[in-house]
């Protein structure tokens, strides 16, 4: 068995552009469900509307595309209803933060069984390049012409203080990294977020100067700052620039959670 | 094994160079029928899943498959006697 | 069929049908006048092996229902006129993707926040075109403490059925008052029809309603909002399909009006002819008890969406319709349609019953 079993082979190839680093994402969140064992049967996407989202329907398993921002109050749903099945959640950072943050906060907050894996372009690339809650400061997208001028979320951050019981970051640089944090993710009962940092080309690359896919991701890999060295230049008194941010397992720990399978 | 590149589904972005740890492989020159250079195997022989493989009996590497956003990777077995570069290890 | 005596609030008459429904699955958000139906679900669900949670909010509930009903679970959420604003986006979805989920909105005074302890029928029009674009629901009326249990018993069975939201239209006065009600020992529970092993998800038969495939049976079913074709994947940009997929959801409903429609007719010889549903049926019958007159018909609505216009016919010689309505005549609107005698509403905003005056000064008032 191998991650490509699990694709829906009559609806590939997909939508998305050349070069999305969501294609990435799918790839490696459907290798560690293959390693972990899990059947088709018994595992059900949810996702939320965007590019991330359509990612369930390339997959073959039970899934819900639902609306806006929603996504994780149907995952609620379907996981309270039946804890047998397993819960995976496609986002993207505007699904998520911004129109779905109450229902992200309460998931952390209630720790329910399920995982979520975010796939944060920093734009809302679906319908054609909108500033998000995660545009970083100064960059462009349609609706930030002269440059965001709101600070962005640290998505990380909102779930470890919400709740959840296991967060991370990687890019789609590090696939092999992603790979392993969301089988971890998947393995640990409780709220798992997974955020995985992608290029957007069409939308973000495109009017934020990064030409070639292939510089957007080198800019992702060199200014991923990975926690142990984070630790220790914090330790040491180095200043972090503040364009770099820190990839790996953020937080894991223990919390009660919901809907565990029996 | 060898490496293929389903040219159906690929579309040009050029990833596979960019994150493959052996370099095996090369920017395309030439076009295809859809307007997109799908990047050519410059090295194959340096590439570990295919000589390995078969040897250890699960996938090595396999980081450039992972990556490809349009699932255009794979690995199949290749004809008897096919000639193909060898790199030795020593 | 022996049944037992109880004196019971009517949002607990609601609860309770739903339990004997064999609901399994309540997801929703305290709002008064109809939070003791989640209050009396948190109590009782767990009992009967059903899971409670009260979500963040109105649509964070609808979304929990409709993801609890593709699990299998009959699922229901109890709100009222501002939770029943927030959910309509959710509702859409539902009827969209065909899950059968139940939605009591207990009304109240509106609009906006209103009066929250006070009684109205000002949503009516909304639970039929409440959410974007063209659907079909369903909506039931109770008038009594006992239709509270008897209608949430078939709104269960209508849902599954038809694979719809079926809306239980209460109001504040059927809500909290508490009346003498009869249980019955078992209730009928009709369910969904399967997806048999080999057929589309989403592909009709003759009556216009796929089969259901619920999650964890390896159907392998994609649902999504997105206009989709028979296999359930998107594929929104075709105008044939989306046409054909939004007639079969209107006509789902709407060629089946007959065959759940509920209503009881009476003196259908009268000229002067009272349409009501809901607590204003209850001031209609004080009026007819007090009158006695053979030529006052009644025609009390128990299932208003899809509306049973063919009832309306059933009065041969009516020369004008009575609607009291606890708003400003929402289905007085809807009956002018379909008649072509004058339709007299008798609207009554504030939050108080009509009382039998208020009837007889309308009924004088047109001679």
């Amino acid at each position: 068995m191998s991650f490509e079993d699990w694709y829906r082979q009559d609806r590939l190839p997909h939508i998305y552009c050349a070069g999305c680093g969501n294609g990435t994402i799918i790839n490696c969140t459907l290798a560690a469900i293959d390693q972990m064992g899990w059947k088709k049967e018994e595992t059900v996407f949810v996702s939320g509307i965007g590019c991330s989202s359509r990612a369930p329907g390339y997959i073959l398993t039970d899934s819900l595309h639902t609306t806006h921002g929603r996504a994780l109050a149907f995952a609620t749903g379907v996981k309270m209803a039946n804890p047998d099945l397993n819960v995976v959640v496609f986002t993207g950072d505007g699904d998520l933060a911004a129109i779905g943050g109450n229902h992200f906060i309460h998931a952390c907050r209630r720790n329910i069984d399920i995982t979520v894996v975010c796939m944060n372009n920093q734009i809302y690339g679906m319908t054609g390049g909108q500033g998000s809650p995660t545009t970083p400061l100064g960059c462009l997208s349609s609706t930030t012409p002269f440059g965001c001028a709101e600070t962005p979320f640290d998505l990380c951050e909102l779930a470890t203080a919400a709740g959840a019981n296991y967060v991370s970051r990687w890019t789609s640089y590090h696939v092999k990294e992603l790979e392993k944090a969301v089988k971890v993710g998947l393995e640990t009962p409780g709220f798992s977020f997974i955020e995985a940092l992608v290029q957007c080309p069409t939308a973000f690359g495109r009017r934020n100067k990064f030409r070639q896919v292939a510089d957007h991701v080198e800019y992702l890999r060199s200014h991923s700052l990975l926690k142990a060295k984070r630790d220790r230049m914090l330790e040491s008194g180095e200043k972090i620039p503040g364009d770099m941010f820190v990839v790996g397992e953020l937080t894991r720990r223990n919390r009660p959670a919901m809907g565990v399978k029996p | 094994m060898k490496l293929a590149i389903d040219e159906t589904r690929c579309k040009g972005c050029n990833l596979c160079i960019k994150v493959c740890p052996y370099k095996i492989f090369n920017e395309g020159r030439k076009l295809n029928r859809k307007g997109i250079a799908i990047p050519e195997l410059d090295r194959p022989e340096r590439c570990a899943n295919c000589r390995l493989r078969n040897l250890y009996g699960r996938q090595i590497c396999g980081v450039c498959q992972l990556t490809c956003p349009d699932q255009a990777i794979h690995w199949i077995e290749e004809e008897p006697y096919e000639p193909h570069k060898v790199a030795i290890e020593y | 069929m022996t049944s037992r005596l109880e004196f019971w609030q009517g949002n607990t008459a609601c609860a309770e049908g739903a339990l004997a429904a064999g609901c399994n699955f309540f997801g929703g958000y305290p709002i008064t006048p109809s939070t003791e139906v989640a209050e009396h679900m948190a109590a009782k669900l767990k009992k009967n092996g059903g899971v409670f949670i009260q979500m963040e909010d109105e649509i964070a509930s609808m979304a929990s229902i409709i993801g609890a009903s593709w699990t299998g679970a009959r699922a229901m959420t109890a709100t009222s006129g501002p939770g029943f604003s927030l959910m309509m986006e959710n509702i859409g979805f539902a009827a969209m993707t065909e899950t059968p989920c139940v939605v009591v909105n207990v009304q109240r005074g509106g609009p906006s926040t209103g009066q929250p302890t006070m009684s109205a029928q000002g949503d009516m029009m909304q639970a039929r075109f409440g959410s974007h674009g063209d659907y079909a629901i369903i909506a039931l009326c109770p008038a009594t403490v006992q239709e509270m249990y008897e209608l949430t018993v078939k709104a269960f069975n209508l849902a599954d059925k038809y694979r719809v939201p079926v809306f239980l239209m209460a109001d504040e006065t059927i809500g909290h008052m508490r009346e003498k009600i009869l249980i019955p020992d078992t209730v009928e529970r009709i369910g969904r029809k399967p997806l048999l092993p080999g057929t589309l998800p989403f592909k009709a038969d003759a009556d216009l309603i796929p089969g259901f495939g619920k999650f964890g049976t390896g159907h392998h079913v994609h649902v999504t909002g997105l206009t989709h074709d028979e296999r359930g994947y998107p594929s929104a940009t075709n105008p044939k399909l989306h046409a054909a997929l939004v007639q079969r959801l209107v006509d789902k409903i709407e060629n089946a009006r007959y065959d759940m429609a509920d209503y009881d007719i009476i003196n259908p010889e009268a000229s002067k002819v009272f349409i009501a549903y809901g607590a204003p049926v209850r001031t209609v019958q004080q009026v007819m008890h007090d009158k006695k007159d053979k030529d006052l018909g009644f025609l009390r609505l128990r299932t208003v969406w899809p509306f049973p216009e063919k009832a309306l016919a059933g009065f041969r010689n009516v020369q004008a319709f009575f609607v009291p309505e606890m708003n400003l005549g929402q289905i007085a609107r809807e009956i002018e349609r379909h008649v072509k005698v004058p339709v007299i509403s008798i609207p009554k905003l504030g939050g108080e019953l009509h009382t039998p005056a208020d009837l007889v000064a309308a009924l004088e008032a047109h001679q």
